[in-house]
């Protein structure tokens, strides 16, 4: 079993002060100096597979591990944890252009590196990042690909016969489904939300293991004809959600409760 | 430009995607525009409470083979292939998304999820929906043939109710056609649940602030006694201090309860969606930095836990006293 998951690094926004999301609203903010994190959805989904691909390994089914970022640079050094837990084929799809606000695109790509390099039959992949936040890769992938897709995904089991399980918690509620491979699982909100950190020994042990990049021409797609098509946001606009956030006084804990009370919520409690 | 609501009935969830539809087409969708819905459906005996569903007076029905969004999606664009509307619009749960992107997909048109409103122009649709984790919201000028949007999850068709009479005027079977399973043994745990944090009156909503799992457990207890729901944000579930169905923003719930209290609650935008119809909102938190105080109507600078059980304390006392 091939394997594949995928994964995007955005800036922290939380880390932006509220002045960046006024200075020039026109452009977006301006992140450079934030850090750059692992959108937490594509966090579950390569932990995982990790622990999907041990426990195949348990039932003597051989499974190969796989990443995928589309970006810049700034995915190397995960690409290179990710080596060292374990993941056998690290790839970085450069496509030359930011595909922030451009799902289609980024599906393409993520498609086409499936169809043409990775040739892996089960697809994990976040159910969505931001800043577009738009939750459509997973199915605009296994739209292209053909393939079913389970969306919210919480867990992934491997089963002793060598099949794999997934428990998805979407509109019907948690349902639980063996999977007919080839799918793509969306993972959503899962338990298992922090991927381990890998110890010094395994970062040695593949220190001089390159990465793969791989350009967007070799993929064929054409970047610049969907980022045409998805041109993002024509404009941006700042939400205003400030209220007047009234600072209630005391010296205690005690004493700010019984103000907060007094002044505040006595007439809205006793119409509840 | 003639809008079509496609209202699938193929799961339990179709009551909530109609009140969702009807919501939009109400209050969300202006413009030169004409509306009709589009009724999927599987079984035969859930036609016509879907009927009665319908968000518009005039409707069309498709009865497909299977149940799942990639076994309809195949009626749903032939359907989009025989008329001219310029709009599909679907709810914004995951199957809605999910028929959104494939049909956009199959028929070349455009995608726009989780719309806060549309306004349908001459040439195009002028689309507005929140990005930057509910930072900032943007304006999106749609021109593909058909556009396919979903709606944002503050549409839930509160109060709205379907229309007094119902007008079939084009009705397809089409069950007869292949339905190759996608997944084998698919087992159904647990029915959704009615969400109590949805539909409360009083909230009260732990943060990172609470510290530890005792001080999240400390709230939740001092929030029952309160009689109000309890939530959390988002690091407090990742950090699996609580349960994920009690979560509360983008990924969790919405609620607008009369009252909220946060509670070591940072306020991040992600977070604030969830809360943001509260009628009331209370912060407490040690940091008067935080977003939460400029977005609290009240705020107390102070450790979180110990201010909600003294709460607690005063507020049971003062029932006690009737």
């Amino acid at each position: 079993m091939r394997i594949l998951a995928s994964f995007k690094i955005t800036p922290d926004y939380e880390a932006l002060r509220p002045a960046d999301w006024t200075a020039d609203a026109a452009d977006g903010p301006e992140t450079r100096y934030v850090r750059r994190i692992l959108n937490c959805f594509d966090e579950s989904a390569l932990e995982l597979a990790l622990r999907l691909t041990e426990a195949l390994d348990g039932h003597a089914v051989a499974a190969e591990l796989g990443a995928l970022s589309i970006g810049g640079p700034e995915a190397d050094g995960h690409l290179k944890t990710l080596q060292a837990l374990g993941y056998r084929r690290t790839t970085r799809v450069d496509a030359g252009a930011a595909l922030d606000f451009a799902p289609g695109v980024s599906a393409a790509l993520i498609a086409a590196f499936v169809r043409r390099v990775d040739r892996s039959d089960l697809l994990l992949l976040g159910s969505r990042s931001g800043p577009g936040d738009s939750g459509i890769v997973p199915f605009l992938v296994a739209e292209r690909l053909g393939w079913p897709c389970l969306p919210q995904v919480t867990d992934v089991e491997a089963l002793p016969n060598g099949r794999v399980r997934a428990t998805s918690a979407a509109d019907d509620g948690l349902v639980r489904a063996t999977l007919r491979l080839p799918c793509v699982l969306a993972v959503g909100n899962a338990a298992v939300s922090h991927l381990r950190v890998p110890t010094l020994t395994q970062r040695l042990a593949c220190r001089d293991r390159p990465l793969d990049v791989v350009g967007a021409a070799a993929l064929e797609v054409d970047v610049a004809a969907g980022l045409l098509r998805e041109a993002g946001p024509a404009s941006l606009e700042v939400i205003d959600r400030s209220r007047p956030g009234v600072v209630v006084g005391g010296a205690t804990p005690r004493e700010k409760a019984q103000a907060l009370y007094e002044e505040h919520l006595k007439p809205l409690l006793e119409m509840l | 430009m003639r809008v079509l609501a496609v209202l699938d009935g193929t799961s339990d969830a179709a009551e909530r995607r109609a009140r969702a539809l009807g919501d939009f087409l109400s209050d969300g969708l202006t413009g030169d525009s004409c509306h009709e819905t589009l009724v999927v459906y599987h079984d035969q005996r859930d036609r016509e409470r879907l009927v009665a569903l319908a968000p518009t007076r005039d409707l069309r029905l498709i009865r497909v083979p299977a149940r799942r969004p990639d076994g309809v999606v195949e009626s749903l664009t032939a359907a989009a292939r025989a008329t001219d509307a310029g709009l599909f619009l679907f709810p914004g749960d995951d199957a809605g998304t999910e028929l959104a992107a494939r049909l956009a997909a199959r028929t070349g048109g455009a995608v726009l999820t989780q719309a806060l409103s549309v306004e349908a122009a001459a040439d195009r649709l002028i689309c507005r929906r929140n990005v930057y984790s509910a930072h900032m919201v943007g304006r999106y000028d749609l021109s593909g043939s058909p556009s396919c949007v979903t709606t944002d999850a503050s549409w839930d068709g509160a109060g709205w109710a379907p229309p007094a009479e119902h007008r079939v005027v084009a009705d397809t079977d089409e069950s007869a056609g292949a339905d190759k399973p996608a997944f084998d043994d698919v087992e159904l745990l647990e029915h959704p649940a009615a969400s109590d944090l949805a539909e409360s009156r009083f909230l009260v909503v732990a943060g990172n602030g609470a510290g530890t799992r005792e001080g999240v457990d400390r709230i939740e207890r001092a929030a029952r006694r309160m009689g109000a729901e309890f939530g959390v944000t988002r690091p407090v579930a990742m950090s699996a201090l609580a349960p994920l169905d009690r979560l509360i923003g983008v990924s969790g719930a919405r609620s607008a309860p009369a009252l909220c209290v946060t509670a070591g609650a940072y306020g991040a935008p992600a977070f604030f969606w969830g809360i943001e119809k509260a009628g009331f909102i209370v912060a407490i938190t040690i940091d008067e930095a935080a977003p939460i105080a400029g977005n609290a109507d009240a705020v107390v600078i102070d450790d979180a836990v110990s201010v909600v059980e003294e709460l607690a304390e005063i507020v049971v006392a003062a029932r006690r006293r009737g």
